[in-house]
């Protein structure tokens, strides 16, 4: 539940708990004496926020956040790029930040998944070394950079992440005052820096000296740093700041919580809590480590919230926990909670809510209607009104497996929700067929694997029989954090998915000792500590790395949001491995997102083969690519600058996809 | 071209063709941006350019007639290998190249078939 804080600030509520889904860091931290907010104000006293208007049809294009817009549509009104000559298109600069490490030194290998943010005539990005640079939008020039002198450890994650800035501009600017735009980011050891927009020097006036020390507040089961990874969501003079820890190592880790802190001064406006004060203590996370986004003219922001911890093991929180894995609307001034969406009761998959739902006004049987779709992992999307929280679609409550009765103190919960529309991204009812070229060049491998593997639909719950319980997926697909992308004009939303088979065993502690040989990113062992049960999940692969099911193995899909049904749906970009570019009809995971424009295009990076494409909006077909340096893992930005629309893709590459890094910003035009 | 090179147009054409085939994929390999810098499968095709480049040089050098069928399957697996893998690396140079090696093999080994009907007659 929120936490208001009162005036003066205190220290949250003791006992905070939990822990997160995916990510971050720690540093040592120097506890930085913060500018205590003795002079708070009420947050409900505060001024109110501008609150405009989601347009239908946005008239300005905009691109100052993490999705481009607050919204998290993904849309640009730019048309200059269209259909008729995206083919044209040219890099016109490139910048190589240096910040990059393949893990084979001293440093752990970067992961680079930061949106280009286009604001004040200037493109900002963070980088995995902590460093934000400004660069001039039509040359890549460096107008300034900023290093935080962040420790390069992995304090949380598995690799040094970064997923870009914030961009904040008042609304009363005061001439000659610096800080009245500022840019700010965080970093693995959980402090956000603010910084002048126009110059780079640290904001004084912002907290201590232009930091925030968010760990601070880390002040149950506090086994690691609050990690910023991801910028914070902008709305109006709030900062809303969620964090990222380390999945899978402990059975309680810090409790989610998110944070509203003043744009201008650093300070604590109020706290969201996820869990319940009982609940913090022995669980934790339900947290919100990706983006969020708001509807400034209701005063609302969507917070997508992860699952409890341990993230495969319930029995710790075998009582209600309504606000994990959900959608929850909050209030803006208060924290309050307006409405809340589970999405996954009792979630023993990790099937954490892990992009922004992205807000559109659609017309469904002739009803405009105010809706949000939220994607998830499991490759459902949820279709509610953003105002209520009430279905747009029938969100059906069907019986779901319960266990085989081999995981000790679990409890099951016997429904789960289905959208009845749109339609599953991927068919999860039956157990996947079985690659049979995968499985005649491994010699039966992927067949042996398939019998040993438990599934009775989705939903089957974690086991310790055989290799343990097949999901498809689990932890890394169907769709990331990229999220959906809207066209208002046409009402089509536009979601890229993966197909992957993942499987999941757990372990008795004695057996978890013996059987334990190491993890990669986000596979492999984890010990899920203070648990009785440690677990192992891996991507059914055969030993050639082929994967055992069938392809495509990543899509781009188009629905019609006035009935819910697929316009069109198409293999997205190529698998490649040791080089080899698998043929385009497989397709290929994807992590990233996609990014629409008035000209009919979609632009989309996020697949192994490290190439950006166009396609076409209306047909799917593809239209133009280029080659990166690394996997884009990251979502696309649009942007006019001087009468020219440029597009920026980032490629920086991640580890679960591919071992290949990058440290590229590559932009496209068409020739002047 | 020497006189030992122009008795076996076929295999200085084949051994032309490997060699191009290696700048190619040494380009692929080093290059930014080709899509496969650095990888094993860019790696895979140098050293059976390479290899087949020796292996051209090797025709001029072998006289057993067995030995040079074993050369010239050899040759043949290693050409259609490296043209797929041409293929999958999307270096569709490296598989011109092999179709160009390819016919330079053809004609060593119609020119070899014609030299021993003429011998035996």
């Amino acid at each position: 539940m929120p936490t208001l804080l009162p005036t003066p600030f205190k220290s949250i509520t003791p006992g905070l708990g939990a822990v997160t889904a995916l990510a971050i860091c720690f540093t040592p931290l120097p506890l930085l004496a913060q500018g205590q907010p003795s002079e708070q104000g009420n947050p409900e006293q505060e001024e109110a926020p501008s609150r405009a208007p989601i347009p239908l049809v946005p008239g300005e294009p905009t691109w100052n956040s993490f999705h481009g817009q607050l919204n998290a549509q993904k849309y640009s009104p730019l048309d200059q790029i269209n259909t008729d000559n995206v083919g044209e298109l040219e890099k016109v600069w490139e910048v190589h930040t240096g910040d990059v490490a393949d893990g084979s030194g001293e440093l752990p290998a970067t992961v680079w998944s930061a949106t280009p943010v286009f604001a004040n005539d200037t493109l900002y990005i963070g980088t995995p070394f902590y460093r934000i640079l400004a660069l001039d939008p039509g040359s890549g020039e460096e107008k300034w950079s900023f290093d935080t002198q962040s420790s390069l450890e992995a304090l949380t994650q598995p690799a040094l992440k970064n997923r870009g800035v914030a961009y904040w501009e008042a609304d009363d600017p005061v001439a000659g005052e610096p800080c009245q735009k500022i840019i700010y980011m965080g970093t693995m050891d959980a402090q956000l820096f603010a910084v002048d927009a126009d110059s780079g020097e640290q904001c004084a006036d912002f907290a201590d000296n232009g930091v925030l020390d968010v760990n601070q507040w880390n002040d149950t089961n506090d086994r690691w740093p609050l990690s910023l990874l991801q910028p914070p969501t902008v709305v109006g003079d709030h900062l809303v700041l969620g964090w990222a820890g380390m999945d899978w190592a402990y059975e309680q880790a810090p409790p989610g919580t998110v944070y509203s802190i003043n744009a201008r001064t650093g300070e604590r406006e109020w706290t969201f809590q996820a869990l319940s004060d009982e609940m913090r203590d022995q669980s934790g996370t339900a947290n919100v480590w990706t983006h969020m986004s708001a509807d400034e003219e209701r005063g609302l922001v969507y917070l997508p919230v992860s699952s409890p911890s341990p993230n495969y093991w319930g029995g710790n929180r075998t009582e209600e926990v309504p606000l994990g894995t959900s959608t929850t609307a909050l209030d803006i001034e208060t924290g309050e909670v307006v409405w809340s969406r589970q999405w996954v009761h009792h979630d023993i998959w990790d099937y954490d809510i892990n992009a922004a739902p992205t807000l559109m006004d659609i017309t469904v049987d002739g009803e405009e209607i105010p809706a949000l779709i939220q994607a998830t992992k499991m490759g459902f999307l949820f279709v509610v009104n953003r105002e209520t929280g009430e279905d747009v679609w029938p969100i059906e409550e069907r019986p779901v497996p319960s266990g085989d009765g081999s995981v000790e103190g679990e409890v099951y919960a016997p429904t789960q929700p289905f959208p009845t529309k749109p339609e599953p991204l991927l068919d999860q009812s039956e157990k996947p067929n079985v690659w049979a070229l995968a499985d005649a060049v491994s010699f039966g491998e992927c067949s042996a694997l398939w019998d040993d593997l438990h599934y009775e639909g989705m939903y089957t719950p974690p086991t310790t029989q055989g290799e343990g319980t097949l999901g498809f997926p689990i932890s890394a697909g169907g769709v990331q954090w990229g999220g959906v992308a809207f066209d208002p004009e046409s009402q089509t939303a536009i979601v890229n998915t993966s197909h992957i088979v993942q499987y999941i065993k757990l372990y008795n502690r004695e057996d978890y000792d013996k059987a334990d040989s190491g993890s990669g990113n986000e596979s492999g062992f984890a010990p899920q500590e203070g648990a009785p049960y440690g677990m192992r999940l891996e991507v059914a692969l055969n030993r050639l790395g082929m994967p055992c099911w069938e392809p495509p193995f990543g899509e781009l899909v188009a629905l019609d949001m006035t009935s819910g049904d697929i316009k069109w749906r198409r293999p997205v970009g190529a698998s490649q491995q040791y080089g080899f570019f698998m043929p385009e009809s497989w397709g290929s995971p994807t992590i990233g997102g996609p990014a629409v424009t008035a000209g009919n295009i979609i632009f989309i990076g996020a697949s192994m083969d490290a190439k950006v494409r166009a396609y076409s909006l209306e047909t799917g077909e593809e239209l133009w690519s280029d080659q990166t340096e690394a996997p884009s893992v990251s979502n696309p930005a649009v942007y006019e600058y001087n009468g020219r629309q440029y597009v920026a893709f980032v490629s920086g590459g991640n580890t679960i996809l591919k071992d290949q890094v990058g440290d590229q910003i590559a932009v496209y035009a068409l020739p002047e | 071209m020497s006189p030992s090179l122009s008795s076996r147009p076929g295999a200085f054409v084949l051994l032309i063709a490997s060699l191009a085939g290696l700048a190619i994929a040494l380009y692929a390999y080093f290059t930014p941006l080709t899509g496969v810098t650095g990888t094993l499968g860019a790696l895979v095709a140098i050293v059976a350019c390479l290899a087949l480049a020796v292996m051209a040089l090797l025709l001029f050098k072998v006289r057993g007639r067995g030995a040079s069928i074993v050369l010239r399957i050899l040759i043949l697996m290693g050409l259609a290998g490296t043209s797929f893998a041409g293929m999958l690396l999307h270096q569709w140079w490296i598989s011109a190249a092999m179709v160009v090696g390819l016919i330079g093999l053809i004609v060593d080994m119609v020119r070899a078939t014609h030299h021993a009907r003429l011998t035996h007659t």
